[in-house]
């Protein structure tokens, strides 16, 4: 495959999974902000490995898992730049974002597993078995976290939206 | 899992969507953005591969399907191979320009290169070169050349392959302009990838050649 070739794959591989990619990597870190720079990281380097990224069985998961990536050992890095801030270092968002405050601080503190299957079903629309293969885990265990991360964010939800769930 | 169970699970991913979807999210940046900042980082990665103090301006590192048989194209290389994968394409050897125009040779351990790409490689950089593996040519240097030290110098380095590990890579820096007119720069190198001996020397264009098997200690570095 030419090199031009595989240039407009990619174009368009980005142009379509821009949006949903970086939707997932709000939902998973609560800032927009944050994400877009993750997202744009994240294809940076699906482009410099793209031959290796076409193949993939689900080239979005990989982005948005590369993302998530690399926003922790940003973390990480600002952990060790600042040992002393002693603030709690978890992405910020919320308000400033325009997000449900409620529903964002729930997405936020769900364990980063559940945090991702949920980010990879809701906006990739990745079913179970593929989520299982993307994450090297069983399916079942898959649904364990999706279950457990719906439990969570159920309580999460307002009135009406808790209305409709429970009708 | 009982219907209202899907109808929750529904219902809490839907709401998950809806929240997000609602969010004025930035537009995608310029695919060129994108791929700036990836050429930007595959350049210095590159750079990264040649030696200390050598200037990457422009690098090529030639890939040379397994064994030594068969002239297999020189290729550029552009992305880094996957650490995990077995490489389908093990890199032998490399060359780039150096400081002050100089040009640098680099013969990766464990692996024997393609004398036809080493060739092609270094005529691509300006250096006129009789490249062998397996046997080393001569034909007498002209009376008025430049000594071979002021053309090309040797060094062996720790320097470790890209893909393999190994260590011991050998380097010729070969400073082209001294290579007088008529005149081409002969390199051998041995055909076992474990024995990394290399021979160089200026032959005359167009000179019968005498090739054996083993350099001698004529008027050339023998390292």
């Amino acid at each position: 495959m030419s090199h031009e070739t595989e240039k407009t794959e990619f174009a368009d591989f980005f142009q379509k999974s821009w949006e949903p990619c970086l939707k997932a990597v709000v939902a998973s870190t609560g800032s927009v902000e944050l994400a877009e720079d993750q997202v744009a990281e994240a294809f940076t380097r699906a482009w410099l490995a793209w031959r290796k990224v076409r193949r993939h069985p689900a080239p979005r998961a990989w982005v948005v898992r590369t993302a998530l990536n690399t926003g922790a050992s940003w973390w990480r890095r600002r952990l060790r730049e600042l040992p002393l801030a002693g603030h709690d270092t978890t992405a910020t968002g919320g308000a400033d974002d325009g997000l449900d405050a409620a529903l964002l601080t729930a997405l936020r503190h769900l364990p980063d597993r559940q945090r991702e299957v949920i980010a990879l079903r809701v906006f990739l629309d990745l079913d179970v078995d593929t989520i299982a293969v993307h994450l090297g885990i069983a399916p079942a265990t898959v649904r364990v976290h999706l279950s457990r991360a719906i439990t969570t964010l159920r309580h999460q939800l307002s009135p009406s939206q808790a209305m409709e769930v429970d009708r | 899992m009982n219907d209202n169970d899907e109808l929750t699970e529904r219902a809490v991913l839907s709401a998950v969507r809806d929240e997000i979807s609602v969010l004025p999210l930035p537009a995608a940046p310029h695919l060129e953005t994108i791929t700036a900042r990836a050429r930007a980082r595959r350049q210095r990665r590159v750079g990264g591969l040649s030696i200390a103090g050598a200037v990457a301006c422009a690098a090529l590192a030639v890939s040379l399907a397994g064994g030594s048989g068969g002239a297999a194209p020189a290729v550029q290389r552009d992305t880094a191979p996957p650490r995990h994968a077995a490489p389908v394409q093990l890199t032998a050897f490399s060359v780039v320009t150096g400081a002050g125009g100089s040009t640098t040779l680099t013969l990766y351990p464990g692996e024997v290169a393609n004398p036809s790409a080493v060739h092609q490689a270094l005529a691509e950089h300006g250096i006129p070169a009789l490249v062998t593996a397996g046997r080393f040519c001569q034909n007498g240097t002209s009376p008025g050349w430049p000594g071979i030290d002021q053309v090309a110098t040797f060094s062996a380095t720790g320097l470790q392959h890209p893909a393999n590990g190994q260590a011991g890579s050998r380097i010729v820096v070969i400073h082209g302009s001294a290579i007088p007119r008529g005149a081409k720069l002969s390199i051998g190198y041995r055909q076992d990838p474990q024995n990394r001996e290399i021979s160089f020397t200026l032959i005359q264009d167009g000179v019968p050649l005498t090739c054996t098997s083993l350099p001698d200690n004529g008027p050339h570095g023998n390292h």
